[in-house]
């Protein structure tokens, strides 16, 4: 497989952010905080009117793109910043570019963009190919 | 403006933990069918564990760091970034111990937010059977103090 800086990761797309997901995670998070639960919760505490997306999720989304684009790879290091929320219904696409190759070393760039609005994750990524 | 008060002094407060965490096989295969993707067949974990393991398994709740911080969960701690370092990968089946600590607490004026104080907390994730860590994870949350707004 040959790797350049510069080159484009497929990207990996979720449909829809789903609200049974949230409850999943709330679950592996031992994280009952009900804005990714109970709209009115989100609606009372004005952030909007729909459930938020558990954070973490995000960075698995961008992690799923990475160890598509390079299958067998391991991710050594990844920073990730949390820009905005994500809520129920968002169609979310992962995607991310090449920024360096030193032998079996890849490192990326990488974001989670939700349609119509914009980044809302983004991060850097080293990866053991 | 009048000088902000300082942020609790919480630098050095241990997130060692006290039990462990072990990754089932079930909950590997439910967390990665919940992003799109299907377990990994070497055993692996989903590298996303690195933050669910550290934050389940830490000596403190997420609620319980807030108070550390003298901030009321309810008012809505925010992630503002996440870090790791992986020696190893994480494994299904393995169970997992954790120490950590909290690196600093800093009061800022932010133009959107107000006052808010900006956490930064650093945990390790160890064999339970004790050894070095197989990651190492920075987390920094935002903690908006409505109290002291103008």
């Amino acid at each position: 497989m040959s790797i350049s800086i510069g080159d484009a990761l497929p990207p990996f797309v979720i449909p829809s952010a789903s609200p049974d997901a949230m409850k999943h995670w709330a679950v592996f998070l031992a994280d009952p905080n009900p804005i990714h639960l109970d709209v009115e919760v989100v609606k009372a505490k004005g952030l909007g009117d729909k459930r938020i997306n558990q954070g973490p999720m995000n960075v698995a989304f961008m992690m799923n793109m990475l160890m598509a684009a390079f299958p067998g790879c391991r991710i050594e290091a990844m920073d990730s910043r949390f820009l905005d929320n994500v809520y129920e219904g968002d169609h979310l696409t992962a995607s991310g570019t090449v920024t360096a190759v030193d032998g079996n070393r890849v490192s990326c760039e990488c974001k989670l963009d939700v349609a119509g609005r914009g980044t809302v994750n983004s991060g850097t990524a080293t990866l053991i190919i | 403006m009048d000088e902000l008060p300082p942020a609790p002094a919480v630098a050095g407060t241990s997130l060692d933990g006290t039990k462990l965490f072990t990754i089932s096989a079930e909950e590997n295969a439910a967390l990665c069918r919940s992003t799109g993707v299907e377990p990994a067949a070497d055993g692996s974990a989903h590298p996303i564990y690195y933050y669910i393991a550290t934050q389940v398994a830490m000596g403190k709740t997420v609620a319980g760091v807030c108070e550390t911080c003298e901030f009321d969960v309810e008012d809505g701690p925010m992630m503002g970034s996440s870090g790791v370092r992986f020696n190893a990968p994480l494994m299904v089946g393995e169970s997992y111990k954790v120490t950590g600590e909290i690196l600093s607490l800093v009061r800022k004026l932010s133009r959107k937010l107000g006052v808010m104080d900006v956490l930064t907390y650093r945990l390790r994730l160890h064999p339970a059977a004790g050894g070095d860590a197989l990651l190492e994870t920075d987390n920094v949350w935002v903690l908006p103090r409505k109290e002291l707004a103008a």
